[in-house]
């Protein structure tokens, strides 16, 4: 039992590590779906957005810098999403493969530009972890929820904002119905192309403060592929969520918990694969408990035409 | 009287006219994104100080400028030629197989199993092997067929998950089970008898894996064009309602054409294990079912433009690392480009701003209208 | 009605005046110096055959379409249109014909969407319910603003997009084929509130093909033909048959020949049909019926009655909850739409754009959709589009289908076309029983003929014909016996001669069964 209890605060901390990425990944999906755009590029958008992190907090020697390079990128790739999705009218998932494609083959031309190698980037200055006082000296949660970085306090108050946004103000009334029935939000005097890139762009933005927490966060450098498909678990994460704010963060959160696991548990016991598998065979039985189609956005994947 | 002088026109050759408009039609859309993408990637290597004509000049060397070039562009087209037929045949029911990545790893880590244990029948393996591939990965891609056509589930959605779940099962296969003696993690090597053998003739480590993945592009013709589960499918994707609505069966063409789609990606990872590495390391290769996606939507998802599609992939691939050793651009350059295509490539109101409104009609093969909602 | 007539309107100010209004879709004339006047507390009926260019108009109006020539003056003030928000700010308010509502949201979130009140940073939820039920008290119109829209009924529904223009301070209010999918009753009841909102100083221009809607409602109508004005007619002062006239630019509708022929043995018969929609309701309840050589069924009805599911179930596309379907005495009731194709029963649907005919097909493909899998189309596993070819190009030649190109892709071709393209494939294949719902749908005059002009062939063939239709004057001239179909069942069987009365109380659910 000491055993067990002595285990529970490094593993809830690694819960909320490994869960602080998928969260800010799952957020940025859940504007970009409610606005009607499907964003599979959430993998390419972190991936992105670790390396620029790094890159600014390498030239600048500032974490803070680096934060906001990778927002920077996450933005920009976000916008190139955008831009193929509504403005093209590029079909919306070979767009978001592309992305991600793009984000792995750019990161790994530009390792070799800017590092001179691939693999593993210089280390560079990160966010130290800050112990709240008071908060963190909580037995056993205490630790584990407040002794960590700032984006760790940032994801704890995203959540609530963005439910806030999305479900009590005019700008979450808007993006939801243009994710619905775009028509109806057009007819009614907003546009439904402004709407989605506001929605595409904050996922862009929200992805990049994931990236910058795997790259900056977690590790103080970039490695190529260092995202390892965690877009993919924000992707399920907001689809085992129904695409709710409370929902896909609880949804991140228990999908972090299992990858806790993964590097906790006796890997004899549990084969790690099987324990990485989980949440998307979680996803797949939960798309087939609430029967597919009727939860996700009516409009989601088509491109708005007026005529 | 314009609408008789039409009639008698079209009456005059009416395939040749059909065939010319589609061939135009059909290299439009992918024209365009490969110029967009090579003067996007001309400029990126501009930035970084480079030279982007002597780059593209090595780029072409390395792709087509010897025997052993050419070897290894098609080397490295024969399993997109399969990852992208995977894609076109779901495609053209209507589908985004989006789980050609994780339906190649079932197909290779099925070709490592079966490969190893049969090795004692030398050549004669090599069918067995193969056949064992389509079973497993015919059943793997029925799985978002089922998901689909009986619980309302997205395949996009499911064959997404399913890559990470087929990539977790073929490692932990290749790392317990199969695993082979000794620290590197992987499964045991096929005997070299039992493996497709290469081409010669200078071609380097060319195999006839790219005859069995030409068969593949005919068979998937033929299947389309002329046979009646074709002419069912083609229905089915071009119109639910339509296709409903003359007797056909949309669950049961639904599940076959991503089981069908699940048989050929992981013929492709078979015919990789046979033909190249002869066992399964961990990790394996990456991003050859996502690549089929671009594959397919460059040949519009037409089996002799899946060819020339995997081709043109293969091709920036194997040119790349001469680029990398003659001029120090890094060869993830040809990742970038490809990249860059497939974004582009079905970019409808771009190409429509370059070639006016007839675009719309064009894009015929490179869309699904359908959405994720619906 | 306290308002009635152009006695009162003719003082009123002009609020509303289109002038020379032009609109072109690459050669194909939509608008054609169009103008109209709309004065204040006055309803202008809008009149016009589905495609004559009355929703373009409004289009235009509404800023969703740019004219190529023409003004707009909203009182007496010339104004630029470019968008929605424009027009809204203009006092004008649109009710499309599909409505464009949020299913999931609420009533009153549907209601304020676009010009939301706040609180802070927040929606002010509660001031939109209460808008919301300030607005309905107002107008008499009854919603509860909390409920979720998927919720309510389409005509409720139509009120929340009279109260989403309301809430925006509409002034004029346009209503694009508003009754097209509310029942007889809703439809009166839309048209109190219509009154009800005109007495309120609104103006309000109806759009519709139904003629005998407008006499009763409005105060002046503008007949729109082949996207021109024919005349501005007031609606006291006229009649069906004035209207019908200048909509259609005959004198009556087309009467066709018929010739007697003997009635035989039932061949297609319906015992005790139960058939579920798409959403689970009974969309069918319990209908029987048997149509004989020789002879035309027609069934009439309001859209939405369960015409589509009776037709779908008799087909085979659709699975019958309980009943038994059979085609010349055999129970076809387990067999799928392909095994009754081969058993003689062709299926003209209602739906060519997206039932009839896989669009991006080729023409001989598209006669081959039903036979593709029997021979000479197949053997085996294989299909032969030579064959397919050969046998598409006399087909298209025999049906008059222009171009009778085998290779033509089917959306090339214009909806008349299209039609007589399915009927090819239909009826080439000499089937015994036809089941033809709505075949001249949106088609023009002389499709319309010439495809009349086929059924009444094969009912002279001995063929046992039915004919669904929306359209009374076509189920009156073609069918033998006319069945009013209402909610799921049968209201009632009529002869040809039957009056508009009779048949408008059976489709109103009214009547007696009457033999």
């Amino acid at each position: 039992m000491e055993d067990f209890l002595g285990s529970l605060t490094p593993l809830l901390q690694s819960t909320i590590r490994n869960a602080t990425p998928l969260v800010f990944a799952a957020l940025g999906g859940l504007f970009s779906e409610r606005s009607g755009v499907v964003n599979i590029g959430l993998e390419g958008l972190m991936l992105i957005s670790a390396f620029a992190g790094v890159v600014g907090s390498y030239a600048s020697g500032s974490a803070f810098v680096g934060l906001l390079t990778a927002l920077g990128a996450g933005l920009t790739f976000a916008l190139i999403h955008a831009l193929m999705c509504v403005t093209f009218e590029a079909d919306q998932i070979i767009s978001g493969t592309a992305i991600n494609l793009l984000a792995l083959g750019g990161t790994g031309f530009l390792m070799v530009e800017i590092f001179g190698s691939g693999g593993t980037s210089p280390r560079v200055e990160g966010f130290q972890s800050i112990a709240i006082p008071g908060l963190s000296a909580i037995p056993l949660i205490g630790p584990a929820l407040f002794d960590q970085s700032l984006l760790v306090y940032l994801m704890y108050l995203m959540v609530p904002i963005v439910f806030f946004v999305v479900f009590n103000t005019p700008f979450g009334l808007r993006l939801r119905g243009t994710g619905e029935v775009p028509e109806a939000v057009d007819t009614a005097g907003v546009s439904v192309t402004r709407m989605r890139y506001y929605g595409v762009a904050m996922s862009g933005l929200l992805s990049a403060l994931g990236g910058a927490y795997l790259s900056m966060g977690i590790l103080s450098a970039f490695t190529e592929n260092m995202t390892q498909g965690r877009g993919f678990i924000a992707l399920a994460a907001l689809i085992f969520g129904r695409w709710n704010p409370i929902g896909a963060a609880g949804a991140a959160l228990f999908f972090g918990f299992a990858l806790a696991v993964t590097f906790q548990v006796n890997q004899e016991a549990v084969p790690i694969e099987f324990i990485q598998m989980l949440p998307y065979i979680l996803t797949i039985v939960a798309l087939v408990g609430f029967g597919g189609r009727a939860i996700a956005p009516a409009a989601i994947g088509k491109p708005y035409r007026k005529e | 009287m314009s609408e008789e002088n039409r009639v008698r026109e079209s009456e005059q050759n009416p395939a040749f006219r059909v065939a010319l408009g589609n061939a135009a039609g059909a290299l439009l859309f992918p024209v365009i994104a490969i110029v967009i993408s090579f003067i996007i990637g001309a400029i990126i290597v501009f930035v970084t100080g480079d030279n982007p004509v002597s780059a593209y000049a090595a780029l072409l060397e390395g792709a087509v400028g010897s025997p052993a070039a050419i070897g290894r562009t098609v080397l490295n087209a024969t399993p997109l030629v399969f990852t992208g037929l995977a894609v076109a045949v779901a495609f053209r029911a209507g589908l985004f197989n989006i789980g050609g990545e994780g339906q190649f790893f079932i197909g290779a880590i099925t070709a490592a199993w079966l490969g190893y244990s049969l090795s004692s029948l030398g050549f004669g393996a090599i069918p067995v092997v193969l056949a064992g591939c389509l079973v497993t990965g015919f059943l793997w891609g029925a799985i978002p067929g089922v998901l689909k056509a009986y619980f309302g589930a997205h395949e996009v959605i499911t064959t997404i998950m399913l890559n990470v779940i087929a990539i977790n099962l073929a490692y932990y296969l290749a790392q317990n089970p199969l695993r082979r003696e000794g620290p590197i993690p992987g499964t045991e090597t096929i005997d070299a008898a039992a493996r497709i053998p290469l081409i010669g003739f200078g071609l380097g480590r060319a195999n006839w894996g790219i005859l069995i993945a030409l068969l593949a592009a005919a068979f998937v013709y033929v299947f389309l064009w002329r046979t009646r589960r074709g002419f069912e499918l083609r229905a089915v994707g071009l119109s639910p309602g339509a296709a409903n609505y003359a007797g056909m069966s949309l669950g049961v063409n639904t599940m076959l054409a991503l089981a069908i789609g699940g048989s050929l990606a992981a013929l492709g990872g078979a015919v990789e294990i046979l033909g190249v590495y002869g066992n399964m390391d961990v990790p394996f290769v990456a991003n050859v079912g996502f690549n089929g996606i671009g594959v397919a939507l460059l040949g519009r998802n037409h089996p002799v433009g899946v060819v020339l599609g995997a081709l043109l992939f293969g091709g920036l691939a194997s040119g790349a690392q001469q680029m990398q050793f003659a001029t120090d651009v890094p060869l993830q350059l040809a990742s970038v480009l490809l990249a860059v295509i497939l974004l582009l490539v079905t970019a409808t109101k771009l190409v429509e701003l370059i070639v006016g409104k007839r675009a719309r009609a064009l894009a015929a093969g490179t869309r699904l209208e359908r959405g994720l909602g619906a | 009605m306290a308002h009635s007539g152009a006695g009162t309107t003719g003082a009123a100010p002009v609020v509303l005046e289109m002038r020379h209004i032009t609109k072109t879709f690459g050669e194909n004339r939509a608008n054609d110096d169009v103008s109209l006047r709309l004065r204040r507390g006055e309803i202008l009926g809008m009149l016009g055959e589905n495609g004559a260019g009355k929703s373009t108009l409004m289009k235009i109006l509404y800023g969703l379409y740019k004219p190529n020539a023409g003004q707009i003056f909203v009182d007496g003030e010339e104004v630029e249109i470019h968008d929605p928000k424009d027009a809204v700010g203009r006092g004008i308010g649109m009710v499309h014909q599909h409505f464009t509502l949020i299913p999931p949201l609420t009533v009153a979130e549907n209601i304020v969407l676009g010009a939301e009140p706040r609180r802070g940073l927040s929606l002010d939820l509660e001031k939109a319910v209460r808008d919301t039920e300030a607005l309905c008290e107002r107008y008499g119109l009854r919603v509860d603003p909390r409920a979720r829209v998927a919720d309510l009924s389409v005509g409720v529904q139509q009120r929340v997009e009279i109260l989403k223009a309301l809430y925006r301070q509409a002034r004029i209010l346009v209503l694009d084929e508003p009754t097209a999918v509310l029942t007889p009753q809703e439809t009166e009841d839309l048209f109190a509130v219509l009154r009800e909102l005109v007495a309120d100083g609104l103006s309000i221009i109806l759009i519709t093909h139904k003629l005998g809607e407008l006499l009763g409602v409005s105060d002046e109508i503008t007949i729109i033909r082949d996207g021109r004005v024919v005349d501005t007619v007031d609606a006291t002062k006229t009649n069906e048959g004035e209207l019908a006239r200048l909509m259609v630019g005959r004198e009556v509708l087309l009467r066709v020949e018929k010739t007697a022929t003997k009635v035989g043995e039932p061949r297609l018969v319906a015992e005790d049909l139960v058939v579920l929609s798409s959403t689970g309701t009974e969309a069918v309840r319990g209908v029987s019926l048997e149509v004989r050589a020789g002879e035309i069924l027609g069934i009439a009805g309001v859209d939405g009655n369960g015409q589509t599911e009776l037709v779908e179930a008799l087909a085979g596309t659709r699975r019958a909850e309980s009943g038994r379907v059979f085609l010349d005495g055999e129970d076809v009731t387990s067999l799928g739409a392909n095994d009754r194709q081969e058993r003689g029963l062709a299926y003209v649907p209602e739906d060519r754009a997206r039932k009839g005919l896989v669009q991006d097909f080729a023409l001989y493909e598209n006669n081959a959709l039903k036979t593709y899998d029997e021979p000479p189309f197949s053997r085996g596993f294989f299909i032969f589009p030579r064959v397919m070819r050969r046998r598409a190009a006399e087909n298209l030649k025999a049906y008059d289908v222009r171009p009778a190109d085998p290779d033509a892709r089917a959306s090339s071709l214009s909806g008349g076309n299209q039609q007589k393209a399915i009927l090819a494939r239909e009826l080439s294949g000499d089937p015994g029983v036809i089941v033809a719902y709505q075949p001249t749908r949106g088609v023009d005059v002389g499709a319309i003929e010439y495809i009349h002009r086929r059924l009444l062939d094969q009912r002279a063939e001995g063929k046992a014909i039915l004919l669904i239709s929306l359209e009374l004057e076509e189920v009156r001239s073609l069918s033998d016996r006319i069945l009013v179909m209402y909610a799921g069942n049968m209201a009632g069987e009529v002869g040809p001669e039957a009056t508009d009365e009779q048949l408008g109380l059976l489709m109103a659910g009214r009547g007696e069964r009457s033999a």
